[in-house]
This record gives structure tokens, C-alpha cells and sequence, in this order.
């Protein structure tokens, strides 16, 4: 449905997007996450046609989006983060422009737009003038509007920023609705919990690169790898270090100064023993539990914070796959430790 | 038929606004008030036996008409100046641009919709228009002139004003450098002119010899095509006198070249004509192309 290939934005010396490669198979809904300043908008608006890529290719349904513009536009349905809004317009007035701005038939918009409304649940608000909506209702009469042409592709740019936790849920249902009616969604936000619940797919974009992608499942795995065991405990930080290297199933993933995590492969009878003799070596484990992952976990573990150098799996040429797969590209792969310079940054890799 | 749909709708939307009346009221006040001013200026230069009072009143023509163009010419480009960046403002100017309009249709559809309301403007102004046709004299063609001319004028200081609004992101630069343009039209097609006379002067008083044949240097006048100020006195006074205002300007025994064309009959207001329309229509193309996201990539990456 929505292939990008190698896509770069620069400006000047500034790499906003660099070699982004993507592939989101139709009825997907997908998530763009990543920190301010990522990439995200910059990525939505080159789909979208308001803005050039430096290089790279994006077809949607197999058509090039650079060179048949007209065909792209008649694809795609954009939610911008902001809903501006005209004064003296009415929602059916509205509806009507965006309508006619396709060049429908006044008898087709009509149509449409009373059945998108129904959608929306804003039916009752046709004769209602559009600033005197709530945020949360003219959010949702942006996503009618998107639609009015029944696009295939259906971009939402942070829609749920500014709305308050009502109007939050009326739109996820909403996604959720045009999800189940086949709709291809690619939605950017920063509310990872929301994300997690309504996509089945995600892309994590940090400084420019796509640094994870694919079906949230797989990318949980590839990213966490094996089962994940965080082990508190107040002393013998070193001596429980160098237990756990010793056992061949665990990894240790990350050491601070009273907790430990490790990725293991092992049976609830290992681990057991493992930390049995943890404590027989006078180790002081005050506590263990399996860590259980969500998009939050992922997402910190894959993007960089501002303040210094974080973790995460990088990579170029992520694919998201059609099959659901995820793909590194000339990346580590899960389970190894990596430091690689891109540009003037230290990426370093490692997994969560 | 397919009409703009935001023509349709910036209309709509103007007409529920009460900005519309109160500009339409300050609109016939400023003309009532010329009105009544140039009145008794005739009343005060004609005395009550005058004979010629009546052809006195025909002078109201051109003082209503130019008046209009004059308030025309200043309030468009105000409403096309904030038009792009008004709806880059609103922040409703992407999405517009993933619609199915193209850049150009955008930009004529607000070229469009400031024309239609210099119309409003013009066509609310009729019943005083209309008192300068009461005395008799003036042909209705008249009438047809004056709705052509302010629709060129409507249509220049619209493009001006849209060409600047698709330049700037701010409605009040958009507008200040709109009026720029027009300072560029108005004072920067004089200067060469200027210069030349003052060149001239120079030569005659140094007491330079006559020179033989043709002489060349009036050809730079030609920059006064596109001045909206001798168009609009060159329109009075074909309409006025019949006659252009270039017939007697020039020794057409000496002078040679492209001016010896125009400054004969209604050459000129027709050239002119032509070439604000061609200046109007390159803006049009210029701000369509400068709001157009693909023009990069159609430039070659």
C-alpha cells in the first residue's frame, strides 16, 4: 500500500529524515512514534506531497507520489495536529467545500458527508458553525473530512494532542472503526498507550533514522529479544554479574547499581538456580520479576533521550514486511552490543 | 458548471459577515462625500446663468470613477495580501493543498473571490455612479468602460496583493509589501522619464546642435505602459475629450520607434490593457508556482 524507499529530507546540513525505508501493507493500522524533533512530521508531510523529499521514492498502490501528484492526492486523507477553522462555515458547508475541492457532485458530497458525519457521531451538528465545536468534535469532523473522497490512505498528524481524555477515546474508537472497515491508517503521536491498543503495526523514529518497525509483536521481540528478568537486590552487585555470565542463556542486558536485567532463554527451574546461587555467593537479591513489554519500555529503549547517549537498535532500511516480519538492514540483530559513529553521533546499540 | 469552491465559499462566508456591510457603508460614505465636494466645486465655479453648468456635471464621471479605482486599488490587495497567509495562519493552508486543487486554482479562487467583491463594491455604488448620467451627455458605453476598467484594476492589485501574500507568511508584511509593489508601479516606471527629461533639459540648455532624423529617447516612456496612474488618465481622457493624452506630447515628425505607434488614437489604453493583463496573469502563475510544494522537484533535484 504505502512503500518508501530510502527517503532522505535535508536542510542544509541538517538530515531531518535520512534512508528511511518503509512498507505498509493495506488495512494496517500504523504508528509513527519517536521524540520531538524525530522526523515524524517531516516523514507525514513528504507522504502527503507538502513537501519534497532531497531523495529517496514514495508510491502509494503503486503509484510514484513525486511524479503523479494529482493520482496521490485523490489516495490520501491528511489530519493535520492543528484544526484550523473558517468562521461563518457550517459542518455541512464544510464538508461540502472539501467535497467539491475533489470535484464531487454537490448530490455525491451530500451523501457522503451524512454518512461520515453518522461516522463521526456529528449528524446532529450539521447546521452547527464549525468553531463552535469542541476540540474534540472538530478533531473528529477533520477525520470526516479527510475521508469525504474515500481515500485508500488516511494520514493523521498527531491527532489526539490538546484533546482531553474523552474526546481522546472517541477518536481511538473511531480509528478502531475505520480500522475494522479496511481503512490503511498511518497515525504519529506521542500517547504510546493509546498507540498500543489501536495498531497492529509501529515505526520509532529518533534523529532522522526509523529505528524500529513492523508489527508491534515482533518488534517487542526483536527489540527485548527473550524473556526479560530484572533482579533487585542491595549487594554483590559484581559477584551476581558474574553468575549470570556464566549461565549461556542469559544476557545481561543492562547493570545498574541495585538492579540488574537480563534476557534469558531460561526454564523457571534455571532461573532457580541461578538465583539460588546468586544468594549462596552472599549476594543480597531483595527481589525478581519477569519484565513485561510495552510500547513505552520499547520506545525508550530504542530512542535516544536529550541529555545523553541512550539505547537502541538503529538501523537503515528498516522493513516493516508485509508478512509482518522486521527487518535490520545491515544492523546487529538482536543480542548484541554495538557502538557505530553516524555522522557526528554515537548511535550505541544494545539491546533493552 | 464547476465553480470555484473557494470562491463559493469565501463569498458565503464574506456575506454572513458583518465586515461586508460596514465596508460597503465607508465605501459609499467616501463617495458621497466626493460626491458632494465636487458638486460644489461646479456650483462655485459656475454662477447661476451660466450656460455651460450642465456639461460641468459631466466632470462628476470621472472624479466618481477614478475615486473607485483609487479606493479599488487600495482595499484588494489588502484582502488577497492576507488571503495564502491568512489560511497559512488558520493553519488550513495544507490541508487545501493535499485537496484536489491545484496551486493555480487556489490562487485564482482568491483572485476571484476579491474580484467579486470589488463588484459588490462597484455594483453598490451604481445609484451614485448613476447621478453623474442624469444630466445627459455621457453615453451607457461609459458605464461598460467604467465596470471594465475597475475590473482590471480589481484583477491587478489582486494579483499584486496575491503574488506578496504567497511570498510572505504574514498577512501584514504580505500587505506592506503589496503596497511596495504598487510604489514600484506608481513612482519606479516615472523615474526613467524623469530622468530623461532631465537629461533632455540639460542637452538643450548646453546648447547642443538639433540632431538629424528620428530621435529614440521618448521610447522610454514606454515604461509608463504599466503605471496604473497614466492609464487611468489617459482612460479619463479618452473618455473625456476623445483624445489621447500622448496626441500632443510629442513632435510625431521627429519621433521614431514603438511610442510613435502607441501615442497615436487609443493605441496606448490598449497596449496597456494588454500588458497589465499579461503583468496580472505572470503574478497569478508566479504565486501559484511559489505555493506549489512539487516546484523543486519539477526543477530537477
Amino acid at each position: 500500500m504505502l512503500h518508501i524507499d530510502h527517503l532522505y529530507k535535508n536542510y542544509g546540513k541538517f538530515q531531518a529524515v535520512r534512508d528511511l525505508t518503509l512498507h505498509i501493507p493495506q488495512g494496517d493500522l500504523f504508528g509513527f512514534v519517536g521524540p520531538n524533533g524525530a522526523g515524524k512530521t517531516t516523514t507525514i508531510r513528504m507522504v502527503c506531497g507538502l513537501m519534497l523529499p532531497t531523495a529517496g521514492s514514495i508510491s502509494i498502490n503503486g503509484v510514484d507520489a513525486l511524479t503523479h501528484r494529482k493520482e496521490i492526492k485523490k489516495q490520501i486523507g491528511y489530519v493535520p495536529d492543528f484544526f484550523g477553522v473558517y468562521d461563518n462555515l457550517k459542518v455541512k458547508e464544510y464538508m461540502d467545500f472539501y467535497g467539491s475541492m475533489y470535484r464531487m457532485h454537490s448530490g455525491e458530497i451530500g451523501r457522503i458527508a451524512d454518512d461520515l458525519l453518522e461516522l463521526v457521531n456529528l449528524s446532529d451538528k450539521k447546521e452547527v458553525f464549525v468553531d463552535t465545536l469542541s476540540r474534540g468534535m472538530k478533531q473528529r469532523l477533520c477525520v470526516a473530512r479527510a475521508l469525504i473522497h474515500n481515500p485508500a490512505l488516511l494520514v493523521l498528524d498527531e491527532p489526539n494532542s490538546g484533546l482531553d481524555p474523552r474526546a481522546r477515546v472517541e477518536m481511538k474508537e473511531l480509528l478502531l472503526n475505520l480500522r475494522s472497515m479496511g481503512k490503511t491508517i498511518v497515525i504519529s503521536s506521542h500517547i504510546l498507550s493509546e498507540l498500543s491498543e489501536m495498531c497492529n503495526s509501529i515505526g520509532i523514529m529518533d534523529h532522522g533514522n526509523l529505528v524500529a518497525a513492523g508489527r508491534i509483536e515482533d518488534v517487542m521481540e526483536h527489540v527485548f529479544g527473550n524473556d526479560q528478568l530484572i533482579i533487585t537486590l542491595e549487594e554483590g552487585r559484581e559477584i551476581a554479574l558474574r553468575i549470570a555470565s556464566e549461565y549461556p542463556k542469559v544476557k545481561v542486558r543492562s547493570a545498574g547499581e541495585h538492579e540488574i536485567r537480563l534476557s534469558h532463554t531460561m526454564t523457571k527451574r534455571e532461573i532457580a538456580e541461578m538465583i539460588g546461587a546468586m544468594i549462596a555467593h552472599d549476594v543480597v537479591v531483595t527481589g525478581f520479576h519477569k519484565q513485561e513489554g510495552d510500547l513505552e519500555t520499547l520506545f525508550m529503549c530504542v530512542t535516544e533521550g536529550d541529555g545523553g547517549i541512550g539505547s537502541g537498535i538503529s538501523g537503515n532500511g528498516i522493513d516493516a514486511g508485509n508478512e509482518g516480519e522486521v527487518g535490520v538492514e545491515g544492523g546487529t540483530g538482536g543480542g548484541e552490543s554495538a557502538v557505530r559513529k553516524e555522522g557526528s553521533r554515537d548511535v550505541v546499540k544494545s539491546d533493552c | 458548471m464547476w465553480l470555484n469552491p473557494i470562491v463559493k465559499k469565501d463569498v458565503k462566508v464574506q456575506s454572513r459577515s458583518m465586515k461586508i456591510c460596514f465596508g460597503v457603508l465607508a465605501y459609499e460614505l467616501i463617495l458621497a462625500l466626493v460626491f458632494f465636494f465636487a458638486m460644489f466645486i461646479i456650483q462655485e465655479n459656475n454662477t447661476y446663468y451660466s450656460d455651460n453648468i450642465y456639461s460641468e456635471l459631466v466632470g462628476l464621471y470621472p472624479v466618481l470613477a477614478i475615486t473607485q479605482f483609487v479606493i479599488l486599488g487600495v482595499i484588494v490587495p489588502v484582502r488577497t495580501a492576507s488571503s495564502i497567509s491568512g489560511e497559512r495562519e488558520r493553519q488550513t493552508f495544507d490541508i487545501m493543498m493535499t485537496t484536489g486543487m491545484t496551486p493555480f486554482s487556489v490562487v485564482a479562487g482568491k483572485v476571484m473571490t476579491a474580484i467579486v467583491q470589488s463588484m459588490l463594491f462597484i455594483a453598490a455604488s451604481l445609484p451614485i455612479m448613476a447621478l453623474s448620467f442624469v444630466v445627459g451627455g455621457m453615453s451607457w458605453s461609459y458605464l461598460f468602460w467604467f465596470f471594465a476598467i475597475a475590473l482590471l484594476i480589481s484583477l491587478f492589485s489582486a494579483s499584486v496583493g496575491i503574488l506578496c501574500s504567497s511570498l510572505c507568511k504574514k498577512s501584514v508584511s504580505a500587505v506592506i509589501m503589496s503596497y511596495g509593489f504598487y510604489l514600484i508601479f506608481f513612482i519606479g516606471t516615472l523615474v526613467p522619464s524623469i530622468l530623461y527629461e532631465i537629461y533632455s533639459i540639460n542637452y538643450w540648455y548646453n546648447g547642443s546642435s538639433v540632431q538629424s532624423g528620428y530621435s529614440y529617447g521618448e521610447n522610454i516612456a514606454l515604461t509608463l505602459l504599466i503605471n496604473p496612474a497614466v492609464y487611468l488618465a489617459e482612460f479619463v481622457a479618452l473618455v473625456m475629450t476623445g483624445e489621447s493624452i500622448w496626441d500632443n506630447s510629442f513632435d510625431m515628425t521627429t519621433v521614431g520607434g514603438p511610442i510613435r505607434f502607441l501615442a497615436d488614437g487609443n493605441h496606448w489604453i490598449i497596449a496597456s490593457t494588454v500588458l497589465f493583463l499579461a503583468v496580472s496573469f505572470l503574478f497569478l502563475w508566479l504565486a501559484a508556482r511559489r505555493i506549489d510544494p512539487a516546484r523543486k522537484h519539477r526543477r530537477g533535484r
